[in-house]
């Protein structure tokens, strides 16, 4: 008996479609991955069950049934009776999720009495034990005193209060740090086991949910592609978007392959609308001509006429990366320190030390990736390496100086920022951008050098005439690194370039990157949390815990035989080391 | 130019379109010198009513000058003085804003706190003190208004100014060599114009009824020149035998406030591209 059943269930806006024929059924107890990069539509379903669409948004088609009754069509005074109590929900950004000015209990009370326990103080402390908080010192607490991890966990509390049937999970674990990311998805997993729940995950992890869901459906342009028990689609996928999927996201394990860079991006709606065929075929290795013809029916959790195709999409060559041996530095910080200081009252102030004595090295042509959890201190290391900032004390060694001018340290090191959103002047098209150095420096030649830059990065040349707003995520991310790159720079900090990005669109630069080095022979302080992408990419790690750098070596000796604690619990944390949480229970 | 197309634009613009060219046109629209009295027609209404004149086409006021060359000839008053004062109110209030808010530090927070002592007084209490100290004309009434409404520009901008000041593409561009001035001018102002041009627009609507308040009191332009506060002021006495003589300076001063209210709206839902992203345009 299934519990939550969606049949050729298809979302419009006007007349384009945003999912279709999406076909899954949830029976009690098990857990269902949602997987697919922006835009493709699996947080549509989850907002789809709460009848919670956008404006515009409507369910053109389908069924979707929640233990028999119909969602859609179900009044609406019958839904609200079942949110909260047999479907719950657990959101995406838990700090902006709970009220701020309600304390811990209030949230449970409130949640409580409308559920109508008796003994709700009772209640709302076993439920917090049940997740790991303490209850005396978190219930007086408000959510801006919590972490964002503990903010999470009382989400999850408030989730789990009602006894769901049904919790649908939203990307819960993306604005968390690793370790916390490890914590929170065991919890959901064990309470889910304990109360017998039916979990909807949904998250754009691949590997994540291969890791702890039952099966996982993948989508593409609003369309499932692959359906199937989790352990299969990770070990034998067979859509090539999911193998793809899989050979694109760098491991932790294993040896070092070159990723295979996707071409392209995902389609939008308008031209999901007007491509022929399987809209997947014009990024797909395997295509055939017959790809053209129509759509290709989900035929045993596939959707692909040439599944057997699958099988030649494997890994690139194998490609250890060549360590960097010469004593050239870039830069070396020493006893690094930065402290902020701000008023915390009328006369008290209070001091936060954001870097306490950090000694990094970077030399010639070398990658090195900063690794470490929030406020650990990265992007203030990136900022005074990249000169934003001044140091409280310490050194920062350029080229083995430290009395660069300004001119002298730009064309030593250039920054790439995180959020190519900001990082961009919305007023100034893409080949003023790049070139924005030379403009001030009063250099000639500037269109030929833009289009350089840009073919360079793997942009068109037509790019040049266009403004930030007109280009995709990844595509604003390349014109931020050749803006960085115009003055041919030794050093590039780079902070979490590639974090906001599609693991498809991640590859494409993590390669674009590598290539670059090997032609123009620069040295890159990578910042990331994400230490899969740093064993691809550098050959050197250094991990920081609250302002220091705890450990730096070589990427392969740090991550196989880690020296620190925090170390260590940072690399059991991450996902993707093929072991199955609930492997036992899915056999 | 989407702010072209916007319908309050269009609106507001017309409007002020029209007090703009009587302003402009005035002694040619004019019938009659707007000081000039004709004691034997006084308090004559429109020329349509009985008993009006055709010589007065709106009628006269107690001291039978001609009501529509007081208001086209106030309209001068009142869009000299909404410019004017709009223009220094504004430039001050943005060159101290882009001080604050991009040094920040100290200088935020001395300009900060100026602010704060100023606008604890009440503003119309501080602009009559100050035209008291100041005496009356138009050019004392434009100072009173800067001196009083910079602070309004400053605290709005200030905060615009520091957000822009933060994205990373202001850092970027120190990174490439940008001095503090290219940088203010080439990547902070063209992100904080739309809002200024919004804000002086408001501005000139407050400044007008500033004026006729200044001039509603007898502190304002002067009487020998003509304002729609002084005629309100004129047609109070008169109001029960008369009432057309107070209703016409106050349709005027409504359409001319309306106008640069409509349009400052206008522009700043066109201009604003925090209002665009809402609009998910």
């Amino acid at each position: 008996m299934s519990l939550l059943v969606a049949d050729a269930l298809g979302v419009k806006v006007g007349p384009l479609a945003v999912l279709r024929d999406v076909s899954f059924s949830l029976a009690p107890g098990r857990m269902l991955g949602l997987v697919g990069e922006s835009g493709a539509g699996k947080s549509m379903i989850g907002r789809a069950i709460a009848q919670d669409l956008p404006p515009g948004f409507a369910v053109s088609k389908g069924a979707l049934c929640f233990a028999g009754e119909d969602l859609v069509a179900m009044p609406r005074s019958r839904r609200q009776a079942l949110l909260g109590r047999d479907i719950a929900f657990i959101p995406q950004e838990p700090m902006a999720a709970l009220n701020p000015v309600m304390t811990v209990w209030q949230h449970l009370d409130e949640h409580l009495a409308r559920l109508g326990v008796a003994n709700r103080r009772a209640r709302a402390e076993m439920l917090l034990e049940q997740v790991g908080l303490e209850p005396g010192a978190v219930l007086p607490r408000h959510p801006h005193q919590l972490s964002g991890g503990m903010c999470q966990r009382v989400l999850i509390a408030l989730a789990f209060a009602g006894e769901p049937r049904l919790v649908i999970a939203d990307e819960p674990t993306t604005a968390l740090d690793v370790t916390v990311q490890a914590r929170v998805m065991a919890l959901i997993a064990d309470l889910q086991r304990r109360c017998g729940t039916a979990v909807l995950f949904i998250t754009h992890d691949l590997r994540l949910a291969s890791d702890i869901c039952d099966d996982v459906m993948v989508l593409y342009a609003g369309r499932p592609a692959e359906i199937g028990p989790a352990r299969r689609l990770f070990e034998a996928p067979a859509h090539p978007y999911t193998a793809s999927l899989h050979l694109a996201a760098p491991s932790l394990t294993g040896p070092r392959h070159a990723l295979l860079a996707l071409p392209g991006q995902m389609p939008g709606l308008r031209d999901i609308a007007t491509l022929p065929g399987c809209r997947f075929a014009p990024r797909c290795q395997v295509a055939q001509s017959d790809c053209q013809d129509g759509e290709p029916a989900l035929t045993d959790g596939v959707a692909c006429r040439h599944s057997a195709l699958t099988r030649q999409i494997t890994p690139g060559p194998k490609q250890p990366l060549t360590p960097v041996t010469t004593p050239v530095e870039v830069v070396r910080t020493e006893a690094l320190r930065r402290v902020f200081r701000s008023a915390a009252g009328l006369f008290r102030r209070t001091e936060t030390v954001a870097v306490a004595g950090a000694d990094l090295l970077v030399r010639q042509g070398e990658f090195v990736g900063l690794v470490g959890e929030s406020g650990s201190g990265k992007s203030t290391i990136a900022r005074l390496v990249a000169g934003l900032d001044r140091p409280s004390s310490g050194r920062i060694l350029l080229g083995g100086r430290d009395d660069l001018s300004r001119d002298e340290r730009r064309r030593h090191v250039q920054m790439v920022f995180q959020d190519p959103q900001s990082a961009l002047n919305p007023r100034r098209r893409v080949g003023e951008i790049v070139t924005q150095s030379m403009a001030i420096s009063g250099a000639g030649g500037r269109r030929e050098r833009a289009l350089a830059l840009l073919t360079q990065v793997g942009l068109s040349p037509e790019i040049a005439q266009r403004y930030p707003a007109q280009l995709s995520g990844g595509q604003r991310q390349r014109v931020n690194i050749a803006r960085a790159l115009c003055e041919v720079p030794k050093l590039l900090v780079a902070d979490e370039i590639v974090s906001g990005l599609d693991v498809s669109v991640q590859a494409q630069l993590l390669e674009l990157l590598l290539g670059l080095r090997a032609s123009l022979g620069f040295a890159m302080l990578f910042i990331s949390h994400d230490l899969a992408v740093v064993r691809h990419l550098c050959t050197q790690v250094a991990v920081m815990h609250r302002g220091v750098v705890v450990e730096q070596g070589a990427t392969e000796a740090v991550f196989a035989g880690p020296q620190h604690d925090y170390t260590r619990a940072l690399l059991a944390a991450a996902p993707g080391r093929g072991e199955f949480v609930q492997k036992s229970r899915s056999a | 130019m989407r702010w072209a197309r916007s319908g309050r634009v269009i609106i507001g613009g017309l409007l002020l379109l029209v007090v703009l060219i009587c302003a402009i046109a005035a002694p040619w629209l004019a019938p009659h010198d707007p000081n000039e009295q004709d004691l034997l027609s006084i308090l004559l209404p429109p020329a349509w009513m009985s008993g009006g004149e055709a010589t007065f086409p709106l009628g006269t006021d107690s001291l039978g000058r001609c009501a529509l060359s007081r208001l086209l000839f106030g309209a001068r008053t009142a869009l000299m003085v909404a410019i004017c004062a709009a223009a220094g109110a504004g430039a001050i209030g943005f060159a101290l804003a882009h001080v604050a808010g991009y040094l920040g530090g100290r200088a935020d927070w001395l300009i900060g706190r100026a602010i704060e002592v100023w606008m604890s007084f009440p503003p119309v209490v501080l602009s009559l003190i100050l035209m008291v100290g100041l005496g009356t004309g138009t050019d004392k009434v434009i100072l009173a208004i800067v001196l009083v409404d910079w602070t309004r520009f400053c605290r709005v901008l200030r905060a615009e100014v520091r957000t822009v000041s933060r994205k990373d593409y202001v850092s970027a561009a120190r990174l490439i060599g940008a001095s503090h001035w290219q940088v203010l001018t080439g990547e902070v102002m063209p992100a904080t114009l739309p809002l200024v041009i919004t804000l002086v627009s408001l501005e000139m609507g407050i400044a007008v009824v500033v004026e006729a308040i200044l001039s509603f009191v007898g502190l304002g332009v002067g009487a020998n020149q003509p304002a729609w506060g002084q005629m309100i002021a004129d047609a109070r006495q008169n109001v029960a035998a008369a009432p057309i003589g107070l209703l016409l300076p106050m349709a005027a001063i409504f359409l001319c406030v309306a106008g640069f209210n409509v349009l400052g709206d206008g522009l700043r839902r066109s201009l604003d591209v925090r209002q665009t992203e809402l609009r998910g345009a």
